[in-house]
């Protein structure tokens, strides 16, 4: 278990933001939600099309779901990455991924990434494919968290 | 502030305010829109900046998200209102829209949903659970988050779970939603060590 390295388990400073998103015919539509290290969770959904409503939805999670936060992040090995050689952000949308994590600070960006065939043909597929299931798993987790509390289908 | 020493003195809440007051700060000064070079001061402003200050410990920073000047409009995305349930804020578990949520962490990666019914239905009909894959592998990510109807049942199930075994591998079992940040105090219980402790204290 990578569990001590970051201090996964230590009570260091943590906070996580990702962000993903476009400005096209229906406006800015975009997702984003972020990790406080205070427990808040915050999730932002805007999507205009048909009707423009804006979600957005925070709560606050136990020490306990955050520590999980962040043993999935430590695990994905994402802070030891680079998005030097990642497409960069497009017209087609830009994805963020912000990290702080111990004494590690990340702040990437890069374009949307329609499937692993994306990842095998950019210039850092190892790196890309750690960003691109992290971001899975990610939204995976915080959806299960917003829809069960709130009872709404985030996307 | 030293952090990781002396765990329990240390509340998150600065750390979480300077972030704020240091986006708000780029905010200003990056004000207008979109000059093309990238601009060094923005990238000092916030690894150099109050969110260093609160740790004391210089942070390494990467990302080309530290050269665009995004701050400004990320700002704007995260500074509406955002909808929560009523809560008064108080230290302890918050009830979600239609029961409490607990969160079991340590899931074996083969666990089949079989298995937590099993093992968590014991205290409670279980009204949602959902055990999510890793999408890289497939097997179980290692969590899953149960619904129950009423508080007792998932309490009992806290107090029950936490700590014991499934599957060979020791889970730990703890309330999913707080009704407001938390305080060290609350923290101290799961923090410093590495390893996880068997214990009897989840008492809300």
């Amino acid at each position: 278990m990578a569990e001590e390295e970051n201090g996964v388990t230590a009570g260091g400073e943590f906070y996580l933001r990702y962000y993903v998103g476009h400005k096209g015919k229906f406006g800015h539509e975009f997702l984003e939600f972020e990790f406080r290290p205070d427990g808040k969770l915050r999730y932002a959904n805007n999507s205009n099309y048909k009707n423009d409503t804006m979600i957005r939805k925070e709560v606050f999670l136990t020490p306990s779901v955050l520590k999980e936060c962040r043993r999935i992040v430590s695990d994905s090995e994402i802070m030891k990455e680079d998005d030097n050689n990642w497409p960069e952000p497009d017209r087609v949308g830009r994805q963020e991924l912000e990290i702080v994590m111990g004494n590690e600070h990340i702040s990437f960006t890069t374009s949307k990434i329609g499937s692993l065939m994306d990842v095998q043909t950019s210039n850092d597929p190892e790196g890309l494919r750690i960003f691109y299931y992290l971001v899975q798993d990610l939204k995976c987790f915080v959806f299960s968290l917003i829809s069960l509390h709130f009872k709404i289908k985030p996307i | 502030m030293a952090n990781a020493a002396d765990v329990d003195a240390l509340d998150f809440e600065p750390d979480d305010d300077d972030l704020m007051d240091e986006d708000a700060a780029v905010d200003v000064d990056a004000s207008s829109p979109r000059t093309s070079t990238p601009i060094p001061k923005l990238k000092s402003a916030i690894t150099g900046g109050a969110v260093t200050v609160a740790s004391s410990i210089p942070k390494k920073t990467k990302g080309r998200g530290f050269r665009e000047e995004t701050d400004a409009e990320r700002n704007n995305r995260m500074s509406g209102r955002f909808d929560s349930l009523d809560s008064d804020g108080g230290p302890g578990p918050e009830r979600s829209i239609e029961g409490w949520i607990i969160l079991v962490t340590g899931v074996h990666e083969e666990a089949q949903e079989d298995d937590l019914q099993n093992a968590f239905g014991e205290y409670g009909e279980i009204k949602n659970l959902h055990l999510n894959l890793d999408r890289r592998t497939g097997f179980v990510k290692g969590y899953a988050l149960i619904e129950y109807e009423n508080f007792e049942e998932a309490e009992k199930a806290i107090a029950a779970m936490d700590g014991g075994e499934l599957l060979t591998q020791t889970v730990n079992v703890d309330w999913a939603f707080s009704k407001g940040p938390f305080r060290r105090r609350n923290n101290r219980r799961r923090s410093p060590r590495g390893h996880r402790s068997r214990s009897p204290r989840r008492r809300f």
